[in-house]
């Protein structure tokens, strides 16, 4: 496989796998707090 | 190729068995719980995890990479592996801080230490970014070995990639972490055994330390026995300036969490030690033996330069240790140098194996699907985890011809922009979720344009790895400082109960003097009368030894001074330079000045801290389930 292509799937896989995990906390959090006041953290 | 007898070959069998069947011995410890399949229950003594953090950090791809800069830069060379200092720190900083916080994983522990909505993305984050990280390492790993085995028998590669994985996914999946700890510590005393034979052997086979030394004199080649032959200030192939910085990432990355790749791993045998103290001793003894393992190496790639200096392939080099090996020892050792190879092999895969499952278990699986999860249906999605891990990295393996590349992208990846962030996320109450987030994501765009697109696009030049370094933490700072401020602090109550855990070094006082008024920590004076506080404390109350005081200073300050005299002294020792045996000495006595300094009040912070922790543990399962 040529070099570059290879590391672009590559790295595209791992920065896929952060933002899937940050998408499954979101969800998660959005579930479990649903009806409860909004985060104290962000403005 | 190397030529194996049957006694080879015998060696090699009985070396595989020992591990399987060993897997077989800890299987129904592993299954009992989550804590015990990924942290073998919290109750390692300092040697355990010690040997743990050696033999994993001694991987197949690692002989290559250190033959790869001392033949190729002399013992400056051995600066590259220097990094390993942030252990000397970490050991009486960080792993203190970390332990004491009881998380699992640095993903976990995003959720202590900040709060809210910020804090759970940063954990989904980074445990989605360690699941893909720990397959890409079993991936480059499992590469070496491929190239290792078609060095010494002419097998294609995948074979290489593919059967020793298998082998040791067979004892991870089985017996978790407690195979993986014990696994390493048989296989770092096969490890150390074969790095020590192979060393001396190539050493003589040169004719001995004196004529190695003498050798490199009369090729005119006398500056790669200088580790401070530098090519000045900025300019040349070695600048001072490099070697500074490597230096600061090194020993002021101590101080955080997440130096370059290596903490993640730490951070499991920090948690899986039975007191604070047996975390800081096992760090610290990890960290030292891989240092002592590069003085071996250094030495005798000194010695190989000296038998063929004219080498100018970099991957025809960089298997200069496996040569000595496979082309010095005789029939019978062969086996006994293959089986440490496989050692090494093995510790790193089933470390990275149950590493990135625990990821996908307890930060992916437990926090954010299945909170109500029972500890058997755990052990089996680790276990599942375990096997995604390892087809992964089949896959990425054969993608990576080029294992160098990838490696010091990946390297900049997680490090440079965020080197900054895991310092202030340990040290400065006020940085939060917000701030360490945009770092992470600013770090991603930033290092992708800065080392790869910007220069081949010719709208900047490529610069030295070093400036990349400062550019990329000056982008982040640009980035991370204002997310910050325009956010809000982490909630106080938040931190309070954070601070009291954990007691971190750094700008805490609002969070110290809020807990103080809340009553939960006492304020600790020294006595205004003429009873003096003694120059070293050795009789610690369990309040006065949270505080860090001068005794932690002292460990801290000598302690990256013992790791270099060690590496620099062993390896003059090893050539017959007599001041290595002065550095040797000033090692040992550096090393009992710190025992003496910090062992009585290692033992008070543990001992305090050992009383509260199942009620933390209690309160830790509590904000699993989402009840608190």
């Amino acid at each position: 496989m040529d070099k570059a292509l290879a590391t672009v799937i590559g790295m595209s896989i791992a920065y896929l796998a952060s933002f899937l995990g940050m998408g499954l906390a979101w969800w998660s959090w959005r579930k479990r707090k649903a009806g409860s006041p909004p985060d104290e953290g962000s403005r | 190729m190397a030529d194996f007898s049957i006694l080879d070959w015998f060696w090699v069998t009985a070396f595989l068995l020992l591990m399987v069947g060993g897997a077989g011995f800890f299987y129904r410890l592993a299954r009992r719980s989550e804590s015990d399949f990924f942290l073998a229950g919290r109750g390692l003594p300092w040697w355990l995890p010690a040997s743990s953090v050696f033999s994993t950090h001694t991987a197949t791809d690692t002989p290559m990479w250190i033959t790869g800069v001392i033949y190729g830069h002399g013992l400056r060379g051995l600066w590259y592996t220097f990094f390993t200092a942030w252990t000397a720190v970490g050991a009486f900083v960080s792993a203190r801080i970390f332990r004491r916080s009881l998380a699992y994983t640095q993903a976990e522990w995003q959720s202590l230490r900040f709060s809210g909505l910020g804090a759970e993305l940063l954990r989904g984050w980074l445990a989605g970014w360690q699941f893909f990280m720990n397959m890409f390492i079993l991936g480059w790993v499992g590469m070496a070995m491929g190239k290792v085995c078609e060095l010494a028998f002419g097998w294609p590669i995948w074979i290489g990639l593919v059967i020793p994985s298998l082998i040791t996914a067979i004892y991870t999946l089985a017996a978790g972490y407690w195979g993986v700890v014990m696994g390493d510590f048989l296989q770092g005393i096969v490890a150390v055994f074969a790095i020590l034979l192979v060393s001396m052997v190539g050493i003589f086979a040169a004719g001995g330390p004196q004529r190695v030394t003498g050798r490199i004199v009369e090729l005119g080649e006398a500056w790669r026995l200088d580790p401070f032959a530098f090519t000045g200030w900025t300019g040349g192939e070695f600048p001072a300036l490099w070697w500074l910085t490597m230096l600061v990432i090194a020993v002021v990355g101590g101080f955080g969490m997440g130096t370059s790749i290596d903490w993640y791993v730490e951070a499991q045998r920090i948690q899986s030690s039975r007191t604070v103290r047996d975390a800081s001793y096992g760090l610290w003894a990890g960290g030292l033996l891989t240092l002592i393992r590069n003085a071996f190496w250094a030495a005798s790639i000194l010695a190989f330069f000296a038998m063929l200096p004219g080498i100018t392939n970099s991957a025809e080099y960089e298997l200069g240790w496996f040569r000595l090996g496979f082309e010095l020892l005789p029939t019978g050792l062969l086996g006994v140098f293959f089986g440490a190879l496989l050692a090494i092999h093995l510790s790193t895969i089933s470390s990275h194996l149950n590493l990135g499952a625990l990821y996908m278990t307890r930060d992916l699986y437990q926090r954010y699907l299945r909170p109500d999860a029972d500890p058997k249906q755990l052990v089996r999605v680790g276990r599942a985890a375990t096997g995604v891990l390892l087809v992964g990295s089949f896959f990425y393996g054969l993608m990576m011809e080029d294992i160098t590349s990838w490696l010091i992208f990946a390297l900049w990846l997680m490090m440079a922009g965020i080197w900054l962030p895991n310092i202030l996320q340990v040290v400065w109450w006020r940085f939060n979720a917000w701030g360490y987030l945009a770092s992470w994501i600013a770090n991603l765009g930033a290092s992708w344009l800065v080392v790869w697109v910007l220069p081949s696009l010719d709208v900047m030049p490529k610069i030295p790895d070093y400036l990349q370094f400062w550019m990329l933490m000056a982008i982040g700072l640009a980035v991370f400082l204002p997310a910050t401020y325009l956010t809000r602090p982490e909630p106080l109550p938040h931190l309070v109960r954070y601070y009291v855990m954990t007691r971190p070094l750094g700008w805490w006082k609002p969070v110290h003097d809020e807990a103080v008024r809340r009553g939960l920590l006492t304020e600790t004076k020294e006595p205004a009368t003429n009873e003096r506080r003694a120059l070293i404390r050795r009789t610690w109350t369990a309040e006065q030894a949270q505080a860090w005081t001068r005794e932690d200073w002292i460990a801290i300050v000598l302690s990256p001074v013992v790791y270099g005299c060690v590496l620099f002294g062993l390896v003059r020792v090893l050539l017959w330079q007599p001041s290595g045996f002065w550095l040797l000495a000033l090692a040992v006595v550096l090393t009992g000045v710190i025992y003496w300094v910090i062992d009585p009040k290692l033992c008070a912070v543990s001992t305090d801290y050992e009383e509260q922790q199942a009620a933390y543990v209690a309160r830790l399962d509590k904000q699993m389930r989402w009840e608190e």
